[in-house]
């Protein structure tokens, strides 16, 4: 370990720091080892899919299911695609988590680092930036086709005269305020469209919707995306492995415990 | 000129005799086990001087703020990198002031060419139970003391930096004797132990005074001084343990001094 000195004009830029200390290298080692534009990816990358958040009447819930795939086959089903960065802030993963995983490692570090050395807490626009700016430094591996992230990003503005916050980007790094909510991965469409219609036709718009009610509608997304994609895991109902669920509001971020999960479940896939 | 040894020896005890005339002033900042969790306490005028490092680890200092603020970031860079490269828990009191920092404020010290530190530390460091707790108080020549690094000594449960060395002794004797338990009796014994070391920075009280004394003193400074303290939680509901302690937690403490 060496001291090094800041001054002001990088203060509180944790992703600077760590260039400088080395602790993250931008990719330039990788040039010559990746495949022509357009040609096929040198190594069959992990996926993870499907992960939602919408607005409900007690905050934002953010969801995911638990598969990473490989190709045509099932890495792992226990993985975790909401991601808590802060005590207010979930970031949700669709695409490579070797990158994902490594972005919100980042981030998490970023954002406390900066509340630590500056004094102050990072606004809700600097953390959304600072999303974005980790998707465009991976631009160059989106373009070879290798460790595209699409993530979503849930967070509680105090200050804000609608505190629940969702932002969803693409993988070059635009980010984009959702109304009401947001899905990504290769079961994003279909949920998307099952928001939308509960949304605009359901019983109960999202945003009327109680804690039990909204995490109801997020297991039946979800198991409805498993359906057509078999990148996405659904409900694994002999493992008992179910989705991560998780509730951002102003109290911080609460898990929903799988024992929750499995009764709602019970009674949240019977027809009603 | 300072090439010759016995000039060298001149200009380090003059710098020396600077740095302590700058330091002398400097209000007393005490670090204390408790069950909940550890306590950091001063009383200052104007500025911070407690702050938090990394998940577990806060520190106090007294001098030149420039120096402090220098220090500061080094800390907060060295522990965020280290947490990000490797994990959260491999980030160590022990290993960043024995490494980093002593190495760093010994050599600033020694180059009679460039400028000192003008500043003295204590590290907080809290563990599972109060008797992994560690405190670290760092000089600004390097030395170090930590209540509890090498084998076979006595440990201590509270640590502190005064601007004199007379009234950290002093507080630390007074400490000693004191026990702790819950934050509550922590925050009693920090504000009196903080008494201690202002009633004896100055030549004319030596010794520790009688409680009614002590009570009276402190009266009548805390007039001039705003207190400041955090807690580093033994069992946070994050991963982050630092919490500053607000108006409702100390009011009650204070309210003993008030007329």
């Amino acid at each position: 370990m060496q001291l090094s000195e800041s001054n002001s004009a990088d203060a509180g830029d944790f992703v600077g720091l760590l260039r400088r200390s080395g602790a993250l290298r931008d990719q330039k080692h990788l040039e010559g080892h990746l495949p022509p534009l357009g040609g096929q990816p040198p190594v069959l990358e992990t996926q993870a899919t499907t992960v939602l958040a919408f607005k409900f009447s007690d905050g934002v819930l953010v969801a995911g299911d638990r598969r990473a795939t490989a190709g045509n086959v099932v890495m792992y089903d226990r993985a975790d695609k909401v991601l808590e960065i802060d005590r207010h802030s979930v970031m949700a993963i669709a695409g490579s988590p070797a990158t994902a995983w490594e972005m919100a490692r980042v981030l998490e570090h970023s954002f406390q680092f900066y509340r630590r050395s500056q004094l102050q807490e990072m606004s809700v626009e600097g953390k959304v930036r600072a999303l974005s700016k980790l998707l465009r430094d991976n631009l160059g591996m989106v373009l070879q086709g290798v460790g595209v992230v699409v993530p979503i990003f849930a967070t509680y503005d105090y200050g804000a005269e609608d505190p629940a916050k969702v932002f969803f980007y693409d993988a070059m790094g635009a980010q984009f305020e959702a109304t009401d909510f947001a899905a990504s991965g290769s079961g994003g469409p279909s949920v998307r469209s099952i928001l939308y219609y509960e949304n605009a036709w359901g019983k109960t718009q999202l945003r009327d919707l109680d804690q039990k009610g909204a995490i109801t509608i997020a297991l039946r997304a979800l198991d409805t995306a498993a359906e057509a994609d078999t990148a996405t895991g659904g409900i694994d109902r002999q493992g008992k492995i179910f989705p991560i669920v998780k509730i951002v509001n102003q109290n911080g971020i609460t898990t929903v415990p799988d024992d929750v999960l499995s009764s709602l479940f019970q009674t949240a896939l019977s027809p009603s | 000129m300072i090439d010759e040894p016995y000039r060298w020896v001149e200009a380090i005890a003059n710098r020396r005799e600077y740095i302590e005339s700058e330091l002398a002033p400097g209000s007393p900042t005490i670090a204390l086990s408790c069950q909940e969790g550890v306590l950091l306490l001063t009383f200052g005028k104007d500025r911070k001087k407690i702050f938090e490092i990394y998940d577990r680890i806060a520190l106090g200092g007294i001098g030149h703020p420039g120096d402090l603020e220098r220090l500061r970031m080094m800390a907060i860079e060295l522990a965020s990198t280290e947490g990000f490269a490797r994990s959260v828990s491999d980030v160590s009191l022990r290993r960043m002031t024995t490494y980093s920092f002593s190495p760093a404020f010994k050599q600033a010290f020694e180059q009679v060419y460039g400028a000192p530190y003008l500043a003295r530390l204590l590290f907080a460091e809290v563990g599972a139970t109060p008797a992994d707790d560690l405190f670290v108080a760092l000089d600004y020549d390097g030395s170090m003391s930590a209540n509890s690094m090498g084998s076979g000594k006595g440990r201590d449960h509270f640590s502190v930096i005064a601007g004199t060395r007379r009234s950290a002794t002093q507080i630390a004797e007074y400490l000693r004797n004191e026990p702790v338990g819950s934050l509550d009796s922590a925050l009693a014994v920090a504000v009196r132990a903080w008494g201690v070391g202002l009633y004896t920075a100055d030549e004319d009280h030596a010794d520790i005074p009688p409680p009614e004394e002590l009570k009276n003193f402190l009266k009548a400074q805390l007039k001039d001084y705003s207190i400041e303290a955090a807690l580093l939680e033994r069992k946070p509901k994050t991963r982050i343990a630092f919490t500053e302690l607000g108006e409702d937690q100390v009011g009650s403490v204070l309210s003993e001094y008030k007329e």
